[in-house]
């Protein structure tokens, strides 16, 4: 019964939003999470090439703050 | 065939009782019999050896396939022909572990545990010693122990 | 030899149940599950689950808080006693465990002391579970002021300023088109002397003088006044099932009429370093401890987000759903009935942290 973290591409508009909101990516990274980190794998997701990629989904803790920000249903819990 | 087991077993619980004390009426109350039938038993009538043999095997079996198998014969009746045909005398004992959660109560078929301040009490005049309660408990909390 | 649980789902809650010697059933219902875990924590079978309850109270996802495996539940009961908002209920036999000596209980309350309560409705309003109603009667307007009002309705001239300026509503005046048989704009003016207060608007305010009116409360009010008029009466209630204990009510009450008695005693702790400002805790606190504050002086940020643990229950929701582990909650103390059996005082003294 464990929800997951998914993305639909489609709608992503790679505003990054959810990278910055992301409690545990600024955990990980403050670079990150000011919006001009270096891409890295250890954070939860990043923007590349204008998606939104999940990387690190395994150290989502389901808190659902990204879907909250997320302005185009691109990322959410289910 | 089955029927025949079962006056088989009849047969050893009468012989039993009366051997404990019981009037042959008291028998035929306990076993659900007439008293006249009670009577044609313990004189030999009415009952093929083949059947006492076989009855006899079965009250031979290890504890738990005795009731199981009486059980099937004779469903809430086997009660008294397990507790009266038992070859040994059985103890439970019960851990500080117990969480009071009654499956085994529920799951006893001789109905020998009832539950005391969420702890399970077993009855040892009625405990077969079968061990269904001990593998059902989720908490490992019984211990059955046969008494010499 | 087994028996099977049966498991009854509907919408979020459950019902599982056991039919043997006993008829053992469990309910749970989700909408007053607060997402704590304590079920989770103590069932000695682990056959609970407690959901994603950020995702799940955040986003208003479709899923229930927890999930019971009634394939492992042996409806023992000890889920339903740790509790701390009554989410599950047990009962034996159609009888609730609430009732039997020998299952513990906790020991919480909330009273609101009928004799003392002056129906402010501020508990009502601070609630954060809306679990209080206040109904109230307030007194009689005309009996808390004393005076006297008469129109002269030969010197009227049915102008309306008195009827416009009156604060309390208390002038009518019956308006009508003019007719060549009765050249009058109006069939009658009426004070309604229960709205009427004497404060002389009127009279003030008429053009031709027509209002005779004086206000007595000054010279005589205090001698015409009954003291039971003055009183507002009312009722009030506090629905237990979906109550949590928090203290709002005790707290905001100003005549303490409102007494809470809390299970738990402990420490609630930020690491306001390691908070993120994600917000997850302050969603999902059924008791509005946590928020975030407000700057009052520019360039002094205030702590990311701040806790008053006079309403916290310490149930630990905020603590498990914290994405980066900066809020701890510490039991320290947990109020109960006792219980003859060792293994549940052990199961209820690990919810000491």
């Amino acid at each position: 019964m464990e929800m997951e973290l998914k993305v639909n591409q489609d709608n992503c508009l790679g505003c990054g939003v959810c990278v910055v909101a992301c409690p545990v990516n600024a955990s990980i990274s403050n670079e990150v999470a000011g919006g001009h980190g270096s891409k890295t794998t250890e954070t939860i997701m990043m923007v590349e090439n204008g998606f939104i990629k999940l990387f690190s989904p395994e150290k989502c803790t389901k808190c659902g703050t990204c879907q909250l920000f997320c302005p185009t249903d691109a990322i959410w819990l289910e | 065939m089955p029927k025949h087991i079962v006056s088989g077993l009849k047969y050893l619980t009468a012989v039993e009782l009366i051997r404990d004390g019981y009037s042959q009426k008291e028998v035929a109350k306990i076993l659900e019999m007439d008293r006249s039938t009670v009577s044609h038993y313990l004189n030999g009538r009415n009952l093929s050896w083949n059947s006492i043999e076989i009855a006899k095997i079965i009250t031979e079996f290890c504890p738990k396939d005795f009731l199981i198998l009486t059980y099937a014969l004779m469903q809430e009746k086997a009660r008294i022909v397990v507790k009266t045909c038992s070859n040994s005398k059985y103890k439970g004992k019960i851990k500080e572990s117990c969480i009071g959660c009654g499956l085994c109560a529920d799951i006893c078929l001789m109905k020998a545990i009832v539950l005391n301040d969420l702890k399970a009490q077993i009855d040892s005049n009625w405990c077969c010693g079968c061990l269904i309660c001990g593998e059902s408990c989720p908490t490992n909390s019984i211990e059955i122990l046969e008494v010499k | 030899m087994m028996i099977s649980n049966t498991k009854e789902v509907q919408a979020l809650d459950f019902e599982i149940s056991r039919s043997a010697e006993e008829k053992r059933e469990l309910l749970y219902k989700d909408d007053i599950c607060i997402g704590c875990g304590i079920c989770e924590k103590t069932c000695p079978v682990d056959a609970i689950e407690l959901g994603s309850i950020g995702a799940i109270v955040r986003t208003g996802a479709d899923v229930p808080k927890i999930v019971c495996d009634e394939d492992k539940c042996v409806l023992c009961g000890m889920c339903s006693v740790v509790c701390p908002v009554d989410a599950l209920e047990f009962k034996i036999d159609d009888e609730s465990i609430k009732d039997m000596d020998e299952y513990p209980q906790l020991i919480n309350s909330a009273e609101i002391n009928d004799d003392t309560c002056i129906y402010c409705k501020a508990c009502e309003t601070a609630c954060p579970r809306d679990s209080i109603t206040i109904a109230r009667n307030l007194p009689d307007r005309s009996k808390l002021v004393t005076g006297e009002i008469d129109i002269d309705k030969e010197t009227c001239i049915d102008c309306g300023i008195c009827e416009e300026m009156c604060p309390a509503d208390a002038i009518t005046i019956e308006h009508k088109l003019p007719t060549p048989d009765d050249p009058t704009v109006s069939s009658d003016i009426i004070v309604d002397k229960d709205k009427c207060v004497y404060c002389l608007i009127c009279k003030k305010s008429c053009p031709v003088s027509a209002i005779k009116a004086a206000c007595r409360s000054c010279s005589y009010g205090e001698y015409d006044l009954n003291p039971e008029d003055t009183v507002t009466t009312g009722s009030s209630f506090i629905d237990h099932e979906t109550c949590v204990k928090c203290g709002w009510c005790q707290e905001i009450c100003p005549v303490d009429a409102a007494t809470v008695v809390k299970t738990f005693k402990g420490e609630l702790h930020i690491d306001q370093d390691t908070c993120q400002a994600c917000g997850a805790c302050v969603d999902i606190c059924p008791c509005n401890v946590l928020s975030f504050p407000q700057s009052t002086v520019p360039g002094k940020s205030p702590e990311k987000v701040m806790s008053d643990e006079n309403y916290c229950i310490y149930c630990g929701a905020c603590d498990n759903v914290c994405p980066v582990k900066a809020i701890e909650v510490k039991r320290t103390d947990i109020n109960h009935t006792p219980t003859k059996s060792k293994s549940w005082e052990k199961q209820i003294d690990s919810l000491k942290t």
